[in-house]
This record gives C-alpha cells, structure tokens and sequence, in this order.
C-alpha cells in the first residue's frame, strides 16, 4: 500500500535531481571528463567525482522509495515551514543591507573621504554592524515574544556593541563586517 | 618514547601567558583551563552546545594566537577544554530543571530530576560528576594507547589504494548508521560530497559553480559547517520557539528530606556502572559518526537490566531516581569523547562535530594535520606534528585532571545557566556565528554561503536527515578525491587500481556489507528514537 | 682619491635621490589589504605574515592580511586585479602563478603585464628528493630501476612541476608514473609512507636532507643547492630547462611609480634589515632573502614566460 507521503516525494526529487546533474549538468561544467589523457597516461578527470556523487544521491532517492513502502515518514515539512525560511531570509537579507550600507551612506552624508578610508577608525567601523546587528537581533526577540519591546531593541544594541567590542578591540587585523568587503 | 615527553615540555614550557611570582604560566594551559569554564557553562546552558561554544570562539582564538605553528597547543587547549567542559555541563540543567543541556544528558534527566524531587540534587550532581570525568578518563587512556599504534599500522600497510578503500569504508559506515535510515544518511553523504566538489577539480575551469564567480574559489569550510551545524539549528529551534509556547523551566522547590551529598556506599553502587558504560562509550566513540546519545541510550539500557537483577529492595529502580541511572548514562556519554579522536588522530577522519572543529582548528591554522602522517616517529629529526599529538595527549591528560578537582566545584554552581532564556539567547548566538564566519572570511559572500548551508542544515533537521553525515563528508572528499587520483596515477592508470590488494578488497566488501546490512533493520537511530518516545 | 670618493657619493646621491624622495613621500590612502595565496600556516604564508609585520614597524602603515589560496595563485590574481590600484591591495604569489598558470590558463585578463610586479622575496630552492635509505637514493638507482620495470611514482606539486616530471621522463627515457599531490610536504610525507618513490620539493627538504633521511639525487635550480652542492643538475639528465621560481608580491596593474617603489622598498627592507623575524625566517628556510624589483624583475617575468611556452611546447 503505497502513500504519497514526505518520504516519496523527497526520494523522487532527489533521484529526478541526480539525473539532470548526471546528464546535463555536469558534462557542461566540469574542466576535464571522468578520465583524461595527460602526459601520456590516463588520470582521473574533474567530471568522475561529481558523477559518483551523483550516483549515490540517486542510489538514496531509490532507496528512500524503497523504504517508505514499510516504515512511516519521520520528518514532515509544511508550507507553514518554507514561509517561516522566507521569512528568515527577509531579515538576514535586511541585516546584511543595512550593516553593508549605513556606514558608506553616512559617510557621504557627514565626512569628507570615502568610506573605504574611514573604515579603520571609529566610529565608522562600527556603525554599518551595530545597526545591522541590532535590527537582526531586536525584530527576532520581537517576532517569538510578539511585540516590539524596548528590552527587544536594547538586547540588540547590547549585543552586537559588545560583539564589535570582544572582537574589534583586542585584535588589530580582524575586520568587523563590512569593512572587508568596502 | 622521547616524543612523550617532548609533548609535556610543549604544554608546560610553551610560551607563557603571563606570569605569577616569576613562574610563567603556559599559554597552553591558561586556555585549557578558560576553555573547560567555557564549556561547564554552555553544557549548562540548555540551548548551547559545545560545538556551538567551539564554533564561535575559533576565530577569536585564531586571531589571539595567529597562524603559527606556535598557537596550535593553545588553540587545542581550549578547545578541549570546551569540549570536556560541556560533557560535564551538560548534566547540571537534566538533574536540576529536567531539561537536558546537551542532546546526550537525556537519560540523565530520567533519574537525576527524581532524584532533585526527593531533595538530593547535589548528591546527584556529584554522581554525575565522578562518572563522567571517570568515563572520560578511561576513553582517553584507550585513545593514547591506540591511536599511535593504528596510525602507525596504517602508514605501515596501507599504500594509496587501500587508504582510498579506507575512506569509502567510513563514509558508508557513516551513512549507514546515522540517522533514521539508509536512504537518508546516503543523501546527506552525497550532498556533502557534492558541496565539497564544487570548484575544487584540478582544470582551471571551477566545475559545478554554474558560472557563479562568488563561488569560484569553492565553500569555504568555516561558512559550510558553521552553517548546516549550526545555523540550521538555530533555525529549527527557533522556529520551534515562534510556533509554540516554550516550556517553563520547572523550578519546583524540591520538598528538603534526605541528607543531601554523596552517601557511604555511593561509589561502590555506581562503581560496576562506571565501569560498564566506559567501556560502552569507549567502543561507540571509537566509531566514527555513531555519537554520544547511541552511547548513552545503550549504557542506560544495559545498565537498567543489570540493575534489575541486583538492586536490593530499598534501592530505586531506574527511572525512579537511582544515582545508578545517572551513573551509567554520563560514564557513557562522556567515554565517547576521548575515543572519537582516535578515527581523527590516525586516520585524519572525524567521528563527531567535536572532531570537525579540532580539524578546522588545524586546517586554519596550518602546521598539523592529523592522519596517519602524524605519527611518524623515525623521521631523524624532531617530527613536529607528533610534539603537537602529545601535546594534546598532554593537555587531555590535564583536561581530566581539572575536572577531577575543580570542575565538580563550579560545575555545581551552573545551575544559573538554565535560567538564561533562550529566545534571547537564539538570535545572539546567530549574530556572533555570524560575525565569526565574516572575520576569517571577511566578505558578505561567505555570510550568504552560510545562510544557504543554514537553509539545508534546517530541512535536513525537518525532514529528519541526519547532518552529521554532511559535514564529514564535505570533510573527507577533498581527501578521498584526491587520494583517489594519486593511487590511480600510482598505478600507471589501472582502471582497476582498488582491487589490486586483498587488503583493499576487504575494504569495499565490508563497505558494501555495513550499508545492506546495517540498513535492512532499523538503524540504531531509529531505535533510539522510538525508545525516547516510550520513556 | 678623497675627491673622488666624493663625487662617487655626490653621483650616488643624485641617481638615488628621486627614488629615495618619491619613496619616502608616498604614503598609502588606507590600510593595505595584502592578499596571501597560500594555505594558512605554511612556509609561505609565514614568511609574508612576518613581511607585513616588518612593513608596519617599519613604516607605520596598517596591513590587513588575508587569505586567498587556491587555483595555483589564480584565485588571488583575479581578486587583486578588481583592487584599486592606489597601493591598498598588494598579494603574494609565487612567479610561476603569472610566469607558467596564468599562460596555460589562457585568461588575458591574468597574464603578468595586467599587474604589477612589485618584489620577489626568496628564491625556490628546488630538488628532486628520494629517501637515503631507499631504492632510488639517487639517478643510477632510479635508472638501474626503470631498467628492471619497476614502476617508479614520481611525486608533482603543480602543474609546472608535472610538465617538467614528463619531459625529464622524455629526456631520460624513463616512464615515470606521474602523482600530483597537494604541496611539498605532502610529497614528503608521501615518500616516507612508502607511496611515492621521488618527487620535486621547493626548499623544505633542506632540514630531512642534512639530518640525513633524505637526499637531493639532483638539482633543479641554476645555482647548486646550499645543503647538497654536488647534486648533479637536471639540465644533465635529460632537462632543458630549470624549475626554478620566486616568492613575489604583486599589485594591480597601473599603480603608479611613487607607489610602486615605495611598497619595493618597503618589502626589501623588511626582508634584509638584520633584526626582523621575516629575515631571520627567510635566512633560516627559504635560503636567504633574493630580491628582484622593478625594470629587472619585469625582465626576468618576461623571460619566465618564455621559458614556460617552450616547456608547454616541449611537452605537448
């Protein structure tokens, strides 16, 4: 008695993917075949690995079909699960922005070099951090507890100020975010 | 034998630290002691895990001590610190609240919450403590006998062939005895091995990127793991924390009516549990990828018939609070950690999330490389890698002697830990893992990378994958590629380069034999699981 | 004679003196970021660590190191060459990653004179490395073994080294087995686990070779080697060429000449002042500091180049 469960869907995903990788996308982005001739020997190519791991992801979905015809699923995943990532993804990529652009936007508002300059001196180095920092930390305390309290918000700028502290003040060569990326 | 004691000298003349009346205190040492506080504390914190703990402090320790052969000890010593510390903590929160601090204090809580009930919440806590220090200490005895040995045995027999054969055999292994079943260990074997191989062929075309520059250079390890282990975690948990209401830490004043503390009798009671679970613990760490809550769910079981058949009438029964149960639970879980570095030390291969980190500390680092070239003791001159083995031996050796003496102490002050609550604690602990994946990598790139690993760490754990299996794979198929290309090229392009040796052969049989057989019954942790779920 | 010892100074003087000015005036407009394209904790990486380190004692600047192995220093030359070219991005390679990848890669947009040379450090010491006490301590013995059918396992480190191994086995005659491994040590390691049997090694051997456990059974470099002068060259066995090589930083392509020789000069006196860690490191593994700059180091990468067309010629 086959059902349609979790556990199917996800072994014909798996075995539908590791055919398309097989197939199409690994001939097209590999440098060398499975094996190559080289300085008058034949070696191992850049193609044969990808290609024996293919090969196992598609030996698991056939598995895991095998398996879900006696054993019940134990994982489940729901809509209410993807929209929960997306709804992480929203905040990170927030974060992210704003750690990446308050400094430089503050900079050419308020100081005279670019920020690639200032990115070594205070407080430049720390505002596009604390900010993002803060906004991830603050919105995700709000969300479980939901409501947006002033302890949310302080917990924010508490930790990512003392974050930028614990790392930035001891160490010399070690780059807050964004300041590597500027 | 000299290398023993040149592996001693390394910790106790290392560069010192700082001072006291004159005598320098080894670096090696101080971060060793910090490290194992570090660790009672996050084992006590229930939300916290040592390999979260060993995660977010490497940068840091990388940026104290740089990337210089000489910051190895230290780096190591803190990090073995975290990790005796936590098996230690993780007992604290399971007998005073009922809530495990660590996934393998489960057990612990089945008899130790009782027992705080009935009043006796130290005397529990100081049965947890001589047991699992005592666990630990027979692993790492094992582990410095063995390791050398089979590491040298290794080098010895086993040319390029036979040491592709090897990894195969582990990583079916792995994937046959992790997690809820075959199919799925596979999957996250494969998507492991997938992840490692993109961008990292030998053309100079980066295979598997589908043109994305960002990714040209490969994943980095740090933004992979950091984020299917812990990322995905935080997610999950923190999904969890959304949707429901969480649970109230149980803070019952226990009604006051035993004399509390250890009792006479105490020590022979648990004595034969001990020393049971040891050996249960010491043979499951050995293993690679069959974890700590394998060791302890068998410990515990073994341990309860035992007692079944001995116990006295006025003694309790497991379950009902018994300082056995506690006893056979924390001596396993806690033998599993000395003995999971032996895979790591002689065969370069990682047996659980600990020993991933000991090999990113090494990998970042530089200068040591754990595997069986580690222990080559006839090279003429002092071989440097192997000074650093016995350095950790060393420093293990001192981890124990730590917690023998001072860590029952502050571990019995932990109980606060518990209280931390954790929809505080979530998003901060993804803050600093972020912040420590962008200041070795410095660029956003591998903040995203992070977060897609993150993703795949958080459907793994909802559709019950296990991703243990992921991440030692992503660590081993750098080197199984690359020692399989060597043997083939070795060989003058034998297309049947395995099969040369018996040696070889039995390898692959057996790595054939460990997925049909090992998969057609439930794997143990499906066993596992459903034993939970009676109890 | 007092005259012209003067005049001699005076001459001196005049012909240093712009380079000494501009040098001396040009600050950088930031912290430089140095890239470094080896793994972390090596020999390499070491030696440009302790420059950085040198470079700010000596001059006060910020720099920021970081890590961009990979692809054989590929990976570092396409991030620096996105740097600004105003002095604030720098990187460490190797000349073989301009002079002999960047050519088989094929990428105009790697090739050397899409940078700027800036100075090299030290010098490959390069031999071809057996165990003492093994089957192939040295030539007559590799041969005596090729004679017999034995397979022999040559151990290659790059890509170069790999084309060399080929035409030294279509010089000689014998047919190596050609095993490409991670790095030198790895080759080491390689040989005393029994897995390889000779390989190339780029200077770390120094160390096995005096206490005895290995030997350098021939040199691939022009100059003989400090540890075994008497190795017979690889030009005498069937090469045509050397495999020889520098330790080089380089920056983006266009930066301007102040720059230029500022940071030349800021990495040579990192290297030779007597006092520095980078110094006494690269006196004491990399067989002393060798320093090429300017219009001499772009003519030695361009003969480099050369030479790696005519060994990809030679081989193919």
């Amino acid at each position: 008695m086959q059902r349609i469960n979790v556990d199917v869907v996800l072994g014909l995903v798996v075995l539908a993917c590791a055919l398309v990788a097989v197939v199409i996308w690994i001939p097209n982005d590999t440098g060398s075949g499975i094996v190559e001739s080289v300085r008058g020997r034949y070696s191992i190519g850049d193609a044969l690995a990808p290609t024996v791991a293919f090969a196992i992801l598609g030996l698991a979905g056939a598995a895991l079909l095998i398996e879900s015809r006696r054993k019940k699923p134990t994982g489940q995943l729901s809509s209410r699960n993807l929209a929960f990532i997306g709804f992480m993804l929203l905040i990170y990529l927030a974060a992210i922005l704003v750690m990446r652009w308050t400094g430089p936007a503050l900079a050419s508002i308020a100081a005279e070099g670019s920020y690639r300059e200032l990115r070594d001196t205070l407080p430049w180095k720390y505002l596009g951090y604390v900010a993002g920092g803060t906004l991830m930390v603050s919105v995700m305390v709000s969300l479980v507890e939901r409501q947006f309290t002033g302890k949310a918000l302080l917990i924010g700028v508490l930790a990512s100020l003392l974050m930028a502290m614990f790392y930035d003040l001891p160490f010399d060569d070690l780059l807050l975010p964004p300041n590597g990326d500027v | 034998m000299d290398y023993v004691l040149l592996g001693i000298q390394a910790v106790f003349n290392g560069p010192p630290m700082f001072s006291i009346l004159g005598v320098g205190v080894p670096a090696a040492l101080v971060m060793l002691f910090l490290g194992l506080l570090t660790g009672i504390a996050v084992g006590a914190t229930p939300g916290l895990a040592g390999p979260m703990a060993m995660a977010v402090s490497l940068p840091i320790l990388i940026s104290i001590f740089g990337v210089r052969p000489e910051a190895l000890l230290p780096v190591f010593g803190f990090l073995i610190g975290i990790m005796k510390g936590a098996t230690v903590g993780g007992a604290v929160p399971a007998i005073l609240f009922n809530t495990p601090g660590t996934p393998d204090a489960f057990m612990t809580t089945l008899d130790g919450y009782p027992m705080t009930r009935r009043g006796m919440p130290m005397r529990a806590l100081k049965v947890a403590h001589i047991s699992s220090v005592s666990g630990d200490t027979v692993s790492d005895i094992v582990l410095f006998v063995c390791a050398p040995f089979l590491a040298v045995l290794v080098e010895r027999f086993l040319d390029l062939p036979e040491k592709t054969s090897l990894i195969i055999l582990s990583l079916s292994f792995i994937a046959a005895v992790m997690g809820s079943s075959v199919g799925k260990g596979l999957i996250s074997i494969s998507l492991g091995m997938i992840a490692a191989l993109v961008a990292t062929g030998e053309e100079f075309h980066p295979r598997l990127t589908l043109g994305v520059d960002e990714i040209s250079r490969g994943f980095p390890l740090v933004a992979a793991v950091l984020g299917v282990l812990i990322l995905g975690e935080i997610f999950k948990s923190f999904e969890d924390l959304w949707r429901g209401p969480a649970v109230e830490v149980d803070t019952i004043e226990p009604e006051h009516r035993d004399k509390d503390g250890l009792m006479r009798g105490d020590i022979r009671r648990i004595a034969p549990h001990i020393a049971r679970s040891s050996a249960i613990g010491t043979v499951i760490g050995a293993l690679p990828g069959v974890g700590s809550t394998l060791a302890a769910t068998l410990g515990y079981t073994f341990g309860a018939s035992a007692h079944r058949r001995r116990k006295t009438s006025e003694q309790k029964d497991f379950g009902e609070g018994a300082p056995e149960g506690i006893a056979a639970t924390e001596a396993a879980n806690s033998a599993v950690s000395g003995a999971n570095l032996i895979p790591v030390l002689s065969l370069g291969i990682p047996g659980n999330a600990a020993a991933v980190f000991l090999i990113l500390a090494a990998d970042s680092i530089g200068g040591f490389n754990p595997g069986p070239a580690v222990f080559n003791f006839t090279r003429p001159a002092v071989n440097p890698e192997l000074v650093v083995a016995f350095g950790i031996f060393t420093l293990m050796a001192v981890g124990n002697f730590l917690n023998w003496t001072i860590g029952g102490v502050f571990m019995r002050s932990m109980g606060i830990m518990a209280r931390v609550p954790i929809r505080y604690l979530l998003p901060v602990v993804l803050l600093v893992t972020m912040t420590a994946i962008y200041v070795q990598e410095t660029s956003f790139v591998s903040l995203w990378i992070a977060f897609g690993f993150g993703i795949l760490g958080y459907l793994f754990r909802r559709l019950d994958i296990s991703v243990l299996p992921f991440v030692i794979a992503f660590i081993l198929t750098g080197s199984l590629e690359r020692t399989a290309r060597q043997a083939f090229s070795a060989s003058g392009g034998d297309p049947l380069f395995l099969f040369q040796s018996w040696t070889s052969i039995t390898f692959l049989a057996l790595a054939v034999v460990s997925v049909a057989v090992l998969g057609r019954r439930d794997g143990p942790g499906a066993s596992k699981k459903a034993r939970v779920e009676k109890s | 004679m007092h005259k012209i010892l003067t005049s001699a100074v005076a001459a001196a003087m005049v012909i240093s003196a712009p380079f000494a000015a501009s040098a001396q005036d040009w600050t950088p407009p930031g912290p430089i970021t140095m890239m470094i394209g080896f793994a972390a904790g090596g020999g390499a990486d070491t030696q440009a660590r302790l420059v950085a380190s040198a470079i700010e004692d000596a001059t006060g600047w910020t720099i920021l190191p970081e890590q961009v192995p990979g692809n054989s220093g590929l990976n570092l030359a396409a991030a620096l060459r996105d740097a600004p070219a105003d002095g604030t991005a720098i990187g460490m390679v190797v000349t073989e990653t301009l002079a002999y990848n960047a050519v088989r890669e094929g990428n105009s947009d790697l090739q050397f004179d899409q940078f700027t040379m800036l100075a090299t450090t030290a010098a490959f010491q390069l031999g071809l490395v057996a165990m003492a006490e093994g089957d192939f301590a040295s030539w007559d013995d590799v041969e005596a073994a090729a004679a017999a059918g034995t397979p022999i396992r040559f151990g290659t480190a790059t890509e170069r080294q790999a084309d060399m191994a080929y035409h030294m086995s279509q010089g000689s005659g014998i047919d190596f087995n050609i095993v490409q491994v991670a790095g030198g040590s790895e080759i080491m390691n390689g040989l005393r686990a029994g897995d390889l049997d000779i390989g190339w090694v780029a200077g770390a051997q120094a160390g096995p070779v005096q206490s005895g456990e290995m030997v350098n059974i021939a040199t691939a470099i022009p100059t003989p080697l400090a540890e075994s002068p008497d190795a017979p060259s690889i030009t005498d066995l069937g090469s045509e060429f050397y495999l020889d090589g520098y330790f080089m930083f380089i920056a983006p392509g266009g930066l301007p000449d102040d720059a230029r020789q500022a940071l030349a000069q800021a990495i040579s006196d990192a290297l030779t002042t007597p006092e520095t860690e980078a110094n006494t490191l690269v006196n004491r593994a990399f067989g002393g500091p060798a320093i090429l700059t300017g219009a001499e180091l772009d003519g030695y990468m361009q003969s480099a180049v050369e030479a790696a067309s005519n060994l990809m010629e030679a081989v193919n």
